[in-house]
């Protein structure tokens, strides 16, 4: 009984000091869990793979900002990578103010290390990567890039008129776009599945937060979208794929987080158990 | 270990400890930490507005290219800002209407199209135990949601299966977002140990 | 031989811009000494032309078929109107297999309903220089001689195909599905509506959560603590925000008539205004338009998280009885509802953001579940009208599930029993869909 009572009055503080402990130990002393691929993840995978001819077009959407980053810029990154040994055209399409932040970002982190690991196929930003001027307008902004993506957004993030740009060459509307996947944790996703997938056949991938990524099942189970990365251990997955077929020397951003992830769901696990048979010990004893 | 020696990862570390500090008690690192984010996000969002809307869509479109039809969705959004004057605020709803009335013109038929398409993958592809459950999920959760008649004998029963099958929903999405959560501060914590301590790689 | 020498002079300027080292698209690589690289090899008729279907007009569709050996060449698509030609398409990959020649913003008469065009492909395994695109399109070439040497790679020429001429279409079939649906979804609510107009009366069921407004209300009342009602992060286009702000209106009512206090902190400054004049005319509604305070209505901010700190302080501080959280909610939704837990409220939330129910049901004492929310509104001012369109809608989900059973029967009988004429209807049901 002085136990069910000790786990009824804990402060919730020594919680957050076990969770911390549970998240930073893996980082330090890896374990190294084995991650099973999930059929949604090798969807966009073998798309990408398969389905995209070289020189083709790859839309990626980052309509998040730094509150969603820590789980959807590795996404990004992962696929970037991947284009780039495809020899696919990249853009970066964004509905938020700080998805630009975003996009160059990523631009500028995978293509720094893009070419210090292969200097024999450099990348070029404009030629084979770029990222769109934001426009405001989400539905309107989406709707009219089926009609002409050129005129939509005249010029990219660094101030390139898009004409000028090597990357945008035969590129006017969703019918030249091979496949997007869009990267968000709001809403902005099912304004893409309604437009760009539903009026104008996109061809269409999600990658989202683990919070929205339960919603998303829907449309995968509809064909709306073909595949899913949900949440860090989406991206993870991704990463492994890649490195599957790669050598690639980068830092596997979402792959190191798994460990404390598995440790973290464990610790979750234990409480929830803990927390319910105290209470129900304790509902019982009142009851009496 | 390889401590940061640039700024603004220091930065970035000791702001991200400020948030963190809440977590053991409201204090002055953490009120500072959050007014500042409140601040830059909004100085940010307006300095991207000005650059990507008044100057790319406005600006150049009237005094460089002379596109003077860009006068007539300019006015309208200046109505907008008649709602901050009471004996003008009426005239805020003639943007509204519009921007009301387009966005419906727009979205219902897509709406139809995408209602369509979740009730075409409703549809079993194949016979399965799985596609047995959807459809079954899906017509309770419809009936529970019927508003115009009694949940009680059948449609009662069958309003029960679909409350449970969306709490199971619900365990799903509260699971799927403790593991977000947890991505969050992994992600975090990776900045603090990688980028700003240099502890690991 | 004037046409010969015209050859020669493009090659030498050709050499001439490879010496400079010019930047182009996809600079072409030298061809090997064993390469041809003067001859012109003709493809025959390759191109399909088509009207773009289901379109304004002012499109063409040009798709080929070629030898998967030429897949990775590169195509040229020239149009010729008469005499003038024009380039459609150049440095284009000829494993994308369609390209569609369509009027622009820049360029709006660039394909003219009812004009015959022709077209012609040129296949090249390099990029084809600014020279040759501008020779191509000359007034005084005519591409049916089809003889492009440059003496720097082989040229494959088809025939060219035509004419083909561009109509606009007055409707679209591909979207007859929504069209049919929109007519009698429209039909069924207007046949409600009159219904509900003609004094029908249309019954409502009743929502788990709304019960305990009252008594929400009255606790508070008791304890002398006010009454906290939170709208969330929505605009006042959202819908949950309008649904929110209509249950607000009949909890102020309410709050008025027990003489209590309502405090409503806003995200957005617009939906403040509107949140004031919902819980003025409440109070005026209820008799008390004395105890009304515009300042109870307050703007917190337009940061998400500084939102929900600022509600939490509120919380901390004031201590309500009751807290109401209903409208539009993101990420902070959970932060809410634990402070709102911690302090000892009763609380009754709801939104649409299936994310967000699931910590609203662990946290609040009663919630909304999606529709729910819209009913809610209904239910407190049983309104005919709002009536009618509840009704409808639930007419409409009858016909879903119709749709589903059938969908269900048919894969059965077509898909599990493996009965063709049954397999033949689930398929086309599936396409009409």
């Amino acid at each position: 009984m002085k136990f069910v009572n000790f786990i009824n009055k804990l402060d919730k503080r020594w919680i957050y000091l076990l969770i911390a402990l549970v998240v930073i130990i893996p980082f330090v002393f890896p374990v190294g869990c084995p991650m099973k691929i999930t059929p949604p993840v090798q969807s966009i995978y073998n798309y990408i793979e398969d389905s995209i001819p070289e020189n083709g077009v790859l839309l990626l959407g980052v309509d998040y900002d730094p509150s969603t980053m820590a789980e959807l810029h590795p996404m990004a990154k992962a696929l970037t990578y991947h284009a780039f040994y495809n020899n696919v055209r990249v853009l970066f399409v964004t509905m938020f103010p700080q998805g630009s932040g975003m996009g160059q970002d990523i631009i500028n982190r995978t293509l720094e290390h893009w070419n210090s690991i292969n200097p024999d196929m450099p990348k070029e930003l404009g030629k084979d990567i770029t990222l769109l001027a934001y426009v405001p307008g989400f539905s309107a902004v989406i709707l009219k890039m089926g009609e002409n993506i050129p005129a939509t957004f005249n010029e990219d993030a660094y101030g390139n008129k898009l004409d000028n740009l090597s990357v945008m060459e035969g590129i006017k509307t969703y019918d030249d776009i091979d496949y997007m996947v869009e990267f968000s944790g709001s809403s902005v996703v099912l304004s893409w599945l309604i437009y760009a997938n539903g009026r104008y056949n996109l061809k269409m991938g999600i990658g989202t937060t683990a919070v929205s990524a339960a919603e998303y099942y829907n449309y995968l189970q509809s064909g709306q979208a073909n595949g899913l990365l949900g949440g860090l251990k989406g991206a993870a997955e991704y990463e492994k794929l890649l490195t599957n077929k790669h050598d690639f020397s980068g830092r596997n951003d979402a792959s190191v987080g798994m460990d404390a992830q598995s440790a973290a769901h464990i610790l979750f696990i234990l409480l929830i158990i803990l927390g319910n048979i105290t209470f129900f010990i304790k509902k019982h004893q009142e009851g009496k | 270990m390889a401590i940061s020696t640039n700024i603004w990862i220091w930065i970035a570390a000791l702001l991200t400890l400020a948030i963190y500090s809440f977590l053991y008690k409201d204090n002055p690192f953490y009120k500072f930490a959050e007014y500042l984010l409140v601040g830059i996000s909004i100085g940010y969002g307006v300095s991207i507005y000005w650059h990507n809307t008044i100057i790319t869509k406005v600006y150049n479109p009237l005094v460089h290219e002379k596109d003077f039809l860009v006068i007539i969705p300019l006015i309208l959004g200046l109505l907008m800002f008649s709602r901050f004057f009471k004996s003008y605020s009426h005239l805020s709803r003639m943007p509204i209407a519009f921007i009301v009335g387009a966005g419906t013109g727009l979205s219902i038929p897509s709406s139809f199209e995408f209602l369509f398409k979740q009730v075409q993958g409703t549809m079993p592809a194949s016979l399965d135990v799985g596609n047995l459950i959807i459809i079954v999920g899906v017509i309770t959760t419809l009936v529970y949601f019927f508003f115009s008649m009694e949940h009680k004998g059948f449609v009662g029963k069958v309003s029960r299966i679909g409350i449970t099958f969306i709490m199971i929903a619900f365990g799903a999405a509260f699971g799927y977002t403790i593991m977000a959560r947890i991505s969050l501060l992994i992600g975090r914590i990776q900045f603090l140990l990688s980028d700003w301590l240099g502890i690991i790689k | 031989m004037k046409k010969n020498l015209v050859l020669l002079l493009i090659s030498l300027l050709f050499i001439m811009l490879n010496a400079f080292g010019q930047d182009r698209a996809a600079e072409p690589m030298l061809p090997d000494s064993n390469a041809i690289t003067s001859e012109t090899v003709y493809l025959g008729n390759i191109l399909i032309l088509s009207d773009i279907p289901n379109d304004g007009g002012g499109g063409i569709e040009i798709d080929w078929e070629l030898n998967d050996s030429l897949n990775n060449y590169y195509i040229t698509i020239v149009r010729r109107e008469g005499r003038t030609k024009k380039i459609v398409a150049s440095d284009l990959l000829a494993s994308s297999k369609q390209v569609r020649d369509v009027n622009s913003d820049e360029d709006m008469s660039n394909v003219k309903d009812g004009t015959e065009y022709f077209y012609t492909a040129i296949l090249s395994k390099y990029a084809v220089s600014q020279q040759i695109l501008d020779y191509l399109v000359c007034d005084s070439i005519d591409l049916n001689t089809r003889t492009i040497a440059d003496g720097y790679q082989v040229y494959l020429i088809s025939d060219e195909s035509g004419p083909v001429k561009a109509k606009a279409s007055w409707f679209n079939p591909e979207r007859l599905t929504v069209f049919v649906s929109a007519i009698i979804i429209s039909f069924i609510f207007l046949l409600y509506l009159q219904f509900a107009r003609n004094g029908k009366k249309l019954y409502i069921r009743k929502i788990n959560g709304l019960d305990a407004v009252e008594e929400a209300v009255g606790r508070s009342t008791e304890m002398g603590k006010p009454i906290m009602y939170i709208l969330g992060i929505g605009y006042v286009t959202d819908i949950p925000t309008i649904a929110g702000l209509t249950i607000l209106g009949r909890v102020a009512k309410k709050v008025a008539e027990y003489k209590t206090k309502i405090l409503v902190p806003s995200y957005d400054p617009v939906v403040m205004t509107t949140a004031q004049e919902v819980v003025k005319e409440a109070f005026t509604e209820a008799g008390r338009p004395d105890i009304y305070n515009k300042n109870d209505i307050m703007y917190i901010t337009q940061d998400q998280f500084g939102y929900a700190a600022g509600v939490d302080g509120m919380m901390i501080r004031e201590k309500p009885g009751a807290v109401f959280l209903q409208g539009l909610f993101f990420a902070e939704s959970l932060i809410l509802a634990e402070t709102g837990h911690s302090i000892g409220a009763i609380q009754i939330a709801g939104t649409t953001e299936t994310a967000q129910l699931p910590f609203f049901v662990a946290a609040c004492d009663y919630t909304l579940i999606g529709e729910e929310m819209m009913a809610a509104s209904v239910y407190l001012q049983k309104d005919p009208l709002m009536l009618g369109s509840i009704a409808a809608e639930d007419i409409m989900k009858v016909i879903i599930i119709i749709i589903i059973i059938i969908g269900f029967i048919l894969g059965i009988l077509g898909i599990g029993l493996h009965i063709e004429f049954f397999n033949k209807i689930f398929n086309l049901l599936i396409e009409i869909l």
